[in-house]
């Protein structure tokens, strides 16, 4: 195994952290969570590799610990080539199998992992042949036949395949292009590879355990092949177009979850989902997230005032969150609804349809979008309920923060929230407006009931849900992989 | 909240509902049982291989491609237009010139500032210009670029007559081609056909041509100042740019490799048959920049079967024969116009330098489109064996045709950049993934 020297006789066991468009680059749950287990285990020497999309120069939004460093950055979808390698003079030839083996291993429901650990790690070997190979035309015909192989797979879970026409097959070839070249970025000398999702971010550390036998921990934050999904079931894209984006997720995911020596999902339901896709249930050890509660818990204000704290998104069901505002306030003419968040980049027409099914419901100052908050437990602590109406969560820092603040939270049983709420909070199926509408008005005339609930709340998030338990958790989990006894101790 | 499991009918009813036809796979249907169905993650994987097991049929396949917009159209038609306006004013300029700086100086300066301009216009545009925030790219990158302007300022400079004459030439095209991105074009057109009015009206020469260049400069610092605000959109690789400028360079030495087309010898000739060329070349031009947008649109529907192999009448080769059609049209259209009006001219009237001409925007064409591609090679090549061709065939054969020279070199240029460009063409699929989305 190839590890990080040593500094001056101590050694600090180094650790890289691969990110995919999150850390240190945009702010949201991943990074944060990234900020606070890198500046609260300064035992560890941290790299950082992030991933982003090229086009643009990515701003540091957050400033690394003192132990902390960039090993570098990954612009994909930029121009910029790797630099070519020669050997004796001579340049490498090029892998005109290449972009078929990785078809086949990526995008194949059945694939042969050892076979595409091996294409990968002949990126990282040859970075400079990746475009003349991507560009051969001996490559892209059996890359066609690679495809049109997989096409007919016939995998009973898979489904029948649409029908792929030459555009779909000429983006996926591009897309794999930019799996080859991300595999082809090199790895500094770490004694650990912490992944921070399953698709993308992986690829580099994929390559590293491969060559170096360095031990890889995943955390997964939300499931990546679920997200893609979603995300693909939301789209009205051509067929072509989703089958390729999310079956390149799924072959991203496996691949990692077959060389992963370690999963610590933020929350049971992710581990279930793990599990279900082939995970070794003894390789996952759940790790939730944290946060830092205060010591007490204040009152709710007794204003009637529902709390909403997300971005503006489909994924948040903002929509049914409407709906359920104009039921309740139906029943409690008095209630007060209030979402704070802005909309996700890219979302910005969703925003403008809520906006739109706003005024059509006629909620009037009922239901106020209220922007971006830089003091999000204020918000909540000025809440009477509140309440999350997402269609996907993995564990939501809104729901541990209303928790903290000893508030009743109304959900939709997704991801972990069924597991964060247990015994303290209300948890409905997703998209029932009905269920959810009787849940916060209930909780509304009921303002008894409703703190008991959050004081439960509040005593759960101590005992489950600190900071310091997570980074004492990931301190122990770190230092096993390591080899590092006495930071395990 | 636990929803009770959902019969293998009752899951494919919810999945159809929420997606609006059947799922792709098993793990669609699991995602959307569970998160619009409610349904548990254990009992969504039990129950989405029901699902699945009556499917038979495909999704039916979208047949559309919706490109995005690559805008900048109507910045290509500004910057032909002030093209073809700097060159008419040059032929307006070239008399008085000539008597004032004297023929020889004035075609060396010529000689000079045609490749230095194409280099620079070619480098700009690769690493710049082809951005949409291309300007603002340009202003982030400020320090190199007045390290190059000085690296070519300085050594013009010290070559008199002839040296300063050509950097005022530079300053004054590549400026014309800024601003012309910038939406300034017309702006910029009036202020050399102004120049050509003072120098018809007796101005002298030099001292006019600095207060031009002196304009142009002043006009791209405030519009390179005054561009888009920053998008953080990242220049072209650096690499890619010096090799379209040396493409640049090479095209612009075939057409001053030829001795006898008289650069400023033959007072506005033969900067007025270079109209003809120009104009067919922009019409050309324009119509190519649709080439990213609409291969994948006439790829669309092609069956996976046939994509990687060659397709009949394939949306790549009709767009580059639309493109030459108009290029050749309107060249041989403009160029009978411009002999019929020869007597005015004073020389314009020899056919064989419009069909240099047409040459050489033959092989601008094509060498334009193997460095748009990313085969930079083959593009270096075709413009370097053209230019040695017309080099060669200069000193070897005493030809007194004018623009012989610059037929052999362009016409040997163009058909080695064809011939690659004919097979590549064939096979619009490969064109697409290979060429056009890997860059």
């Amino acid at each position: 195994m190839r590890r990080a020297p040593r500094r001056g006789g101590q050694r600090s066991p180094t650790i890289l952290l691969t990110t995919e468009a999150t850390y240190p680059h945009a702010v949201g749950g991943v990074s944060s969570w990234c900020h606070l287990v890198v500046g609260g285990l300064p035992e560890f020497t941290w790299r950082i590799l992030p991933i982003h999309a090229g086009g643009r120069r990515p701003r540091q939004l957050f400033e690394l610990a003192p132990h902390a460093s960039l090993a570098g950055q990954i612009t994909v979808w930029c121009e910029h080539l790797p630099r070519r390698q020669r050997v004796r003079g001579l340049r490498h030839g090029a892998r005109p199998d290449l972009p078929a083996e990785l078809v086949r291993g990526l995008i194949a429901w059945e694939s042969d992992q050892d076979a595409l650990i091996e294409a990968l790690t002949w990126c990282r070997r040859r970075p400079g042949e990746l475009r003349p190979t991507f560009r051969s035309i001996d490559a892209w015909r059996r890359f066609v036949a690679a495809l049109r192989d997989v096409v007919d797979e016939g995998h009973p879970d898979a489904g029948p395949v649409p029908e792929l026409d030459a555009v779909d097959a000429a983006n996926l070839y591009q897309q794999l292009y930019w799996v080859a070249r991300v595999a082809a970025t090199a790895t500094p000398p770490v004694d650990l590879l912490h992944v921070t999702a399953a698709g993308w971010a992986a690829l580099p550390a994929l390559v590293h355990k491969h060559l170096y036998g360095t031990p890889l921990l995943l955390t997964e934050h939300g499931v990546y092949v679920r997200e893609a999904y979603l995300a693909s079931a939301r789209s009205t894209a051509p067929a072509g177009e989703r089958f390729v984006t999310s079956r390149l997720a799924r072959g991203l995911t496996m691949a990692t979850y077959a060389r992963t020596d370690m999963i610590a999902p933020v929350t049971e339901a992710n581990a279930r989902w793990e599990v279900k896709l082939g995970v070794d249930p003894s390789t996952i050890r759940v790790i939730h997230n944290g946060i830092d509660p205060p010591e007490d818990c204040t009152p709710p204000p007794g204003e009637l005032k529902v709390v909403s704290v997300g971005r503006i998104d489909p994924l948040k069901d903002v929509q049914t969150m409407l709906h359920v505002a104009a039921e309740v306030l139906r029943r409690v003419p008095g209630a007060r609804f209030e979402y704070w968040g802005p909309p996700t980049r890219g979302q910005e027409p969703y925003a403008r349809a809520c906006e739109d099914l706003r005024k059509r419901l006629e909620l009037g100052d009922g239901f106020r979008f209220m922007g971006t908050t830089p003091k999000p437990t204020e918000v909540v602590r000025a809440a009477d309920v509140v309440l999350m109406t997402s269609i996907s969560e993995g564990l939501p820092m809104s729901i541990l923060e209303a928790m903290a603040e000893a508030r009743p939270v109304v959900a939709t049983g997704v991801g972990g929230v069924p597991d964060v709420l247990r015994g303290c909070g209300v948890v409905v199926p997703s998209g029932d407006v009905a269920g959810l509408a009787t849940a916060v008005a209930t909780l509304l005339r009921n303002p008894d009931f409703a703190a008991r609930l959050g004081r439960r709340a509040f005593g759960r998030v101590h005992e489950r849900y600190t900071q310091r338990r997570c980074l004492a958790r990931y301190r122990e989990l770190l230092g096993e992989l390591t080899g590092d006894a006495a930071v395990a101790a | 909240m636990r929803r009770a499991r959902a019969g293998g009918a009752e899951a494919d009813g919810i999945v159809r509902a929420r997606l609006g036809r059947p799922a792709q796979d098993v793990l669609e249907a699991v995602v959307v049982l569970e998160a619009w169905g409610g349904i548990p993650t254990h009992d969504a994987f039990g129950v989405s291989a029901e699902v699945l097991a009556g499917r038979r049929e495909p999704d039916a396949p979208a047949r559309r491609w919706a490109p995005p917009d690559p805008g900048g159209r109507e910045s290509v038609v500004a910057e032909g237009i002030a093209l073809l306006m700097a060159i008419l004013a040059v032929a307006a300029w070239a008399g008085p010139l000539s008597r004032e700086l004297g023929a020889a100086a004035l075609a060396r300066a010529l000689q000079i500032a045609l490749p230095l301009t194409l280099a620079l216009q070619w480098t700009l545009r690769s690493r710049y210009l082809s951005r949409r925030a291309g300007l603002r790219c340009l202003l982030e990158d400020r320090t190199s670029l007045i390290f190059l302007a000085t690296a070519i300022g300085i050594p013009l400079s010290l070559l008199p007559p002839f040296g300063p004459v050509a950097g005022i030439f530079v300053v004054i095209w590549v400026g014309g081609t800024l601003l012309s991105r910038r939406g300034w074009g017309l702006g910029y057109g009036t202020l050399v056909v102004g120049e050509a009015w003072a120098l018809g009206a007796g101005a002298p020469a030099m001292a006019s041509l600095v207060v031009v260049a002196g304009a142009t400069t002043l006009a791209v610092l405030v519009a390179i100042a005054t561009s888009e605000a920053s998008t953080g959109e990242q220049p072209g690789r650096l690499a890619r740019a010096l090799a379209a400028g040396l493409i640049g360079a090479l095209l612009g030495g075939v057409l001053i490799g030829d001795a006898t087309l008289g650069w400023g010898v033959h007072g506005a000739f033969p900067a007025l048959a270079l109209v003809p060329s120009v104009a067919g070349s922009l019409w050309g031009g324009f119509h190519l920049w649709q080439f990213h947008a609409e291969i994948p649109r006439g790829l669309r529907g092609v069956p996976l079967a046939q994509a990687g192999g060659p397709i009949a009448r394939g949306p790549a080769a009709r767009i580059v024969l639309g493109a030459l059609a108009r290029l050749l049209g309107v060249t041989l259209v403009l160029s009978l116009g411009v002999i019929a009006a020869g007597h005015w001219t004073r020389g314009t009237d020899r056919p064989s330098l419009f069909v240099a001409f047409g040459c050489a925007a033959l092989v601008c064409l094509f060498v334009s489109l193997h460095e748009s591609l990313g085969y930079l090679r083959w593009a270096l090549f075709s413009a370097a064996a053209g230019l040695a061709v017309e080099l060669a065939a200069q000193r070897l054969f005493a030809v007194s045709v004018p623009g012989a020279a610059l037929i052999a070199g362009a016409s040997v240029g163009a058909a080695l950049a064809l011939a690659p460009l004919t097979r590549r063409l064939r096979s619009p699929g490969r064109v697409l993934a290979t060429a056009l989305w890997i860059r």
